[in-house]
């Protein structure tokens, strides 16, 4: 090993020292290298501020006594120490990576303080030093080892790509908070930047604790359909929107029903789309399924989700299969006649147990409902059997259609019906 | 087809095939199931067709109308079609429906069908000579 290769090394140890020293001031990270490189695990140990000039002094001498064969040197007696400072750093440390830094740096010291040492004391004030090093590199290990999960910043950015879409994401938070009033922003704030409970709030406004829960639960609401929004730098097409996204966004079931939330998202796309984050909203529910339908596959699906809904109301078998059967005609009509649709399908109690299924399609609509309720009547070939048949297996069944907006079919089936 | 387990199953026995559907099947592999099935009557000389339809929990308009016409397909290429195993749920929402007159021969289960084709056959066979 010659000078310049202890020089590189060192020149190596020496950046990592410097890294070490931005330890104390902010973010650091420090990679473990790879068990072969045994240079870069300096920053392991060392303190900050160490004056780069002892650092030469220790690879001169370093590499002096690394050719410990010319003798009378004026490090002579340190450089003997060199073999016995290995058998401690490697019975502390074994095969560690920074076993021979740990060797480096104690002659470093030794031959720093070497002015200071009483002749004969050498070799104890080396031992000593090596085993405080070794000790040190323990404990600074242990400490980064303890507190690397402040370092880690899992909302930083690391991709170039990241950081834009944070921005973008921060401006849009920014720009839906704008969208706020005042009054709401502040309370908003208040409670979720600063921490205030409901309580303090509503002393302060003059309202129940209860009532600034339920404006908070509408203003977070709101906020996340501006945000979707303001992300998508869209305004929406139409005045139903923002209504139904919020309704979807709040969980308000009643409110949905309302505005017919369901066919809106059929028929407006930015919706449809927007509103795929806020439909896992509020507590999912065990008694209604909803099967987009799209192609012929999907009747099956539909059927057998309603089949298996009616089940668990405690359907009994005649029913179900008058079920599936009038689920797989309504949703054969949405492949067969519009393009795309979905099937609700949701278990009733009020007024009495029962199924309710509703097939909403985008399709051209039927010109005449009155005629396709009519045996035989079809427009499409088969046996114009689906509406009317589907009309005699359940026990409700009414239909709208619009001609260029859609069809929206809903059905009902009784559990306690006799027979 | 794709993986997994078939979903239709086509076997032939002396000059009649059964066929058994396992399963619920889609629109397009119920059209597959009958273009299979029409070929296969004229690959193996076949003179009857049961249809086992035990497994299927729902019989449609759709269903029922490919039923009926792989029966029609079969007479003009000249074989019986049989269908059986038709569940009681399913014959009580196929009436419901407007599709009791299938437009081919049921019966019970495959032994009846067996039974129905061998009479038939027998029939003809008296009627040849």
């Amino acid at each position: 090993m010659g000078t310049r290769s202890a020089a590189r090394r060192r020149d190596s140890r020496n950046l990592s020292w410097r890294r070490a020293v931005h330890f104390g001031a902010g973010r650091h990270v420090c990679r473990r290298p790879a068990p072969s490189s045994r240079a870069t695990t300096g920053c392991s140990f060392g303190g900050p501020g160490r004056p780069a000039a002892r650092m030469v002094t220790a690879v001169t001498s370093g590499a002096a006594a690394e050719k410990s064969s010319e003798p009378g040197g004026p490090d002579e007696d340190v450089a003997a120490l060199i073999p016995m400072l290995r058998r401690i750093v490697g019975a502390r440390v074994g095969q560690h990576p920074a076993a021979e830094d740990l060797v480096q740096e104690t002659l470093a010291r030794v031959l720093a303080a070497k002015d200071r040492i009483e002749p004969g004391m050498i070799e104890p004030y080396a031992i000593t030093t090596v085993r405080n090093l070794v000790a040190t590199m323990w404990r600074s290990d242990d400490r980064e080892q303890r507190n690397r999960h402040r370092l880690h910043d899992p909302n930083e950015p690391h991709d170039i790509e990241d950081s834009v879409v944070a921005t973008e994401e921060q401006s849009a938070i920014t720009e839906a908070l704008g969208r706020l009033t005042e009054r709401e922003r502040e309370v908003l704030l208040a409670h979720e930047v600063s921490g205030r409970d409901t309580r303090s709030l509503a002393d302060e406004a003059g309202s129940t604790a209860g009532a600034v829960a339920a404006q908070l639960k509408r203003t977070r609401a709101r906020l996340r359909v501006e945000y979707l929004l303001a992300l998508e730098k869209v305004e929406p097409p139409t005045d139903r929107c923002r209504p139904v996204l919020l309704a979807l966004s709040s969980a308000d079931r009643r409110r949905q029903r309302e505005l017919d939330a369901p066919r809106h998202l059929l028929e407006c796309d930015l919706c449809a789309r927007l509103s795929a984050p806020l439909l896992g909203r509020g507590p999912t529910r065990e008694d209604e399924v909803h099967v987009p339908i799209t192609s012929d596959p999907d009747i099956v699906a539909a059927r057998q989700a309603a089949r298996e809904l009616a089940v668990r109301a405690g359907f009994s078998g005649t029913d179900l299969t008058l079920l599936a059967t009038a689920v797989s005609e309504v949703a054969r009509n949405i492949v067969k006649f519009a393009t795309s649709g979905d099937v609700t399908i949701e278990l009733l109690t009020q007024p009495q147990p029962g199924i309710r299924v509703v097939a909403r399609d985008t399709g051209p609509g039927i010109p005449d409902v009155d005629r396709a309720l009519e045996d035989g009547f079809s427009t499409a070939e088969g046996l114009g059997l689906g509406l009317p048949g589907a009309r005699r297996l359940m026990d409700e069944f009414s239909i709208v259609s619009e001609r260029g907006r859609g069809t929206t079919v809903s059905m009902t089936k009784w559990f306690d019906k006799k027979g | 087809m794709s993986a997994g387990p078939a979903l239709v199953s086509i076997l032939r026995q002396g000059d009649t095939l059964v066929a058994s559907i396992h399963t619920a099947l889609d629109d397009s592999e119920m059209i597959r199931f009958q273009n299979d099935l029409v070929h296969q009557i004229g690959e193996h000389r076949a003179r009857g067709v049961i249809i086992d339809v035990a497994a299927l929990d729902v019989l449609d308009s759709f269903g029922s109308r490919t039923l009926r016409t792989i029966a029609e397909m079969a007479r003009l290429r000249g074989a019986t079609t049989v269908i059986v195993g038709i569940q009681p749920d399913v014959a009580y929402a196929m009436v419901q429906l407007g599709m009791g007159r299938m437009g081919a021969h049921t019966a019970l289960d495959l032994e009846e069908g067996l039974a129905y084709l061998s009479s038939m056959r027998n029939r003809r066979r008296r009627a040849a000579p």
